[in-house]
């Protein structure tokens, strides 16, 4: 019983952040259109700096390097996760957002993102090269003593809780004046910049506040699995959110969480604490890639625009006064188009 | 009489794409409260000029002036913050938006915009984004699109997306607007309604236009002025009927650009 909860915990942690990493790419793609293809990174760089930020120093001698070690309690390596996927998305934006159109910029952020990984994975002196953080204390564990499986439940909530709290925010950004004014934007960038809008700036708001949401993302899933390595965090798991966000329906936070269940939590997540087959180790992770592709593909045949589709705006409105008048426009209108 | 000052004027304007001098000192004032035209055979360089205007493109030489500030190399945003709107040659509407919605973006400066007030103080903007609702049902009814408004802006006519166009830019509540070939492609009974749109918008708003239009006719009958644009340069100006003698003007409009280059240098 204790580990049907801690299995069901851990993929509810699981549907938790992916759901936020979802968010994060639907504020980005959904909301201002940009092609986002590295948002693994900005989970990595959450999640590395909340690590190092949790951790104690390096150990000389020890043979792990890592930069900073500054044994912070979690509300401030939560922040500085945050903050710092916030700064790689700005500077990615400063390459991509200033003149180039989706596709290119889609390159770029594919580009920067496998710099990114070399460099972190090549490079043992900053977060320890491929070997990755080992040990990363856990929020709230010191003090309240709890079981593995009573703990993941306990995260659980604690991840739940942070993930309301970035779905009001983001519903709200979508409903807000800046939120219209980013779809705008992804609508057609010439028009919303004829009509006023800093297009640069909004963009680049979409793109650090994404990234923000992404990162913490990343430092919940270093917290809960208390280690990462590059291989954690490969170009792979980029199209897992991508596939989550398709499968959902973009544009919609409804469709964001429903894909990340899907496909995050039923397809990727739930299939890895499967026995594996004797003889054939890698069937069950190879059957996992295809069945994702093929949900991507269905979908994308058969149900564009995902499960949930976006919605069309609401708005306030008083009745019109004077309707003769209004009536009288159409019938010129529809007389016209004939 | 309208007013006699110019809201916008454009002096020794030049531009190059590579080896190809698409505008080559083109000079033109544009009087508060009028409607302007802008014509010239295809090639003359009136996109360009359009584009230099608006800020979608930089001049190499020359100078725009709106409303007496030098808006010479301003990005389009700032220059259609000065209240200097366009339209494009093609409608573009925001197509999966809705057609009121489509409107709800044009305000500028809305307290909406800014990302704090977006996320943490709703009610700063709430009443604001109120009168803009009232505002754009008031517009789409004036435009005959009242009962479109929930409708995606995809899913309209031709027609109706041009109209759209001129609500949406009306929305921004500009002092002037720049329409780059508003009747083209739509039936006469519509382009004689935007036409009338526009002297309406003249007459009660005291909008200031500049049209770049093909259809001579329909310059005509709503252009106060008319510009010729000849090879990127300015071959006349005054109104149709004054143009309409000039030798120089319709044989530019015959031969297309031989004129201008003959005169070149």
């Amino acid at each position: 019983m204790a580990i049907l909860i801690g299995y069901l915990a851990t993929l509810g942690v699981y549907f938790c952040i992916y759901n936020i990493f979802a968010i994060g790419l639907n504020i980005q793609f959904g909301y201002a259109g940009i092609l986002d293809f590295t948002v693994i990174t900005f989970m990595a760089i959450g999640a590395y700096m909340a690590g190092v930020g949790s951790l104690g120093p390096a150990q000389p001698g020890t043979e792990i390097y890592y930069i900073l070690g500054l044994s912070l309690p979690w509300p401030l390596a939560l922040i500085l996760g945050a903050v710092s996927a916030g700064v790689l998305g700005y500077l990615i934006g400063l390459i991509a957002l200033r003149r180039l159109r989706s596709d290119y910029l889609a390159i770029v952020t594919l580009a920067a993102g496998s710099i990114i990984y070399g460099l972190v994975g090549n490079n043992t002196k900053i977060f320890d090269g491929y070997e990755g953080l080992v040990g990363v204390p856990q929020p709230f564990n010191g003090v309240l003593n709890l079981s593995p499986n009573t703990y993941d439940l306990v995260f659980m909530i604690f991840a739940a809780v942070i993930m309301l709290l970035l779905w009001v925010l983001a519903n709200r950004l979508y409903k807000s004046p800046l939120g219209r004014a980013m779809r705008a934007t992804r609508e057609d960038l010439d028009v919303a910049e004829a009509f006023g809008k800093n297009t640069y700036r909004i963009r680049m708001m979409a793109m650090v506040i994404g990234a923000v949401f992404v990162g913490i993302g990343g430092v919940l899933t270093i917290w809960f699995i208390t280690a990462l390595a590059p291989a954690g965090w490969g170009t792979s798991e980029t199209f897992v959110v991508w596939a989550a966000l398709i499968v959902g329906g973009m544009g919609n936070n409804k469709g964001a969480v429903i894909g990340s269940f899907l496909v995050a939590v039923l397809f990727n997540e739930a299939t890895r604490f499967l026995p594996s087959i004797n003889g054939l180790p890698s069937l069950i992770p190879e059957i996992r890639n295809i069945c994702i592709g093929a949900l991507v593909i269905l979908t994308l045949r058969f149900r564009p625009q995902g499960v949930f589709p976006e919605r069309k705006a609401k708005f306030f409105e008083l009745p019109l006064t004077g309707r003769g008048r209004e009536r009288e426009h159409e019938v010129v209108v529809t007389g016209a188009e004939e | 009489m309208e007013q006699m000052k110019p809201i916008l004027s454009v002096a020794q304007l030049e531009k190059s794409f590579g080896g190809v001098q698409a505008v080559r000192g083109a000079e033109f004032e544009v009087l508060e409260g009028s409607i302007t035209a802008l014509i010239g055979p295809n090639g003359a360089g009136k996109s360009t000029v359009v584009n230099l205007i608006a800020g979608a493109l930089r001049p190499d030489a020359g100078q725009v002036h709106f409303r007496g500030v030098d808006i010479t190399g301003y990005k389009p945003h700032q220059v259609a913050g000065h209240g200097l709107i366009r339209t494009f040659q093609i409608s573009r509407e925001y197509p999966a938006m809705t057609v009121l919605e489509n409107l709800m973006v044009s305000p500028l400066g809305q307290t909406g915009e800014h990302l704090f007030s977006a996320l943490f103080r709703r009610g700063h903007y709430k009443s604001e984004e109120r009168e803009f609702v009232e505002k754009a049902i008031a517009i789409l009814d004036e435009f005959g699109l009242y009962g479109m408004r929930n409708e995606y802006a995809r899913n309209l006519s031709g027609g109706q997306k041009r109209l759209l166009e001129l609500a949406r830019a009306v929305m921004a509540d500009p002092k002037m607007l720049i329409l780059d070939e508003p009747m083209a492609g739509i039936n006469p009974a519509l382009i004689s309604r935007i036409g009338e749109h526009m002297l309406r918008l003249k007459e009660d708003n005291g909008y200031t236009f500049l049209m770049v239009e093909h259809n001579l006719d329909v310059v005509e009958r709503v252009c106060d002025h008319v510009v010729v644009l000849a090879v990127g340069r300015t071959l006349a100006q005054g109104t149709m009927s004054e143009l309409r003698q000039d030798a120089e003007v319709v044989s530019a409009y015959l031969t297309g650009g031989s004129v201008g280059a003959g005169t070149k240098g």
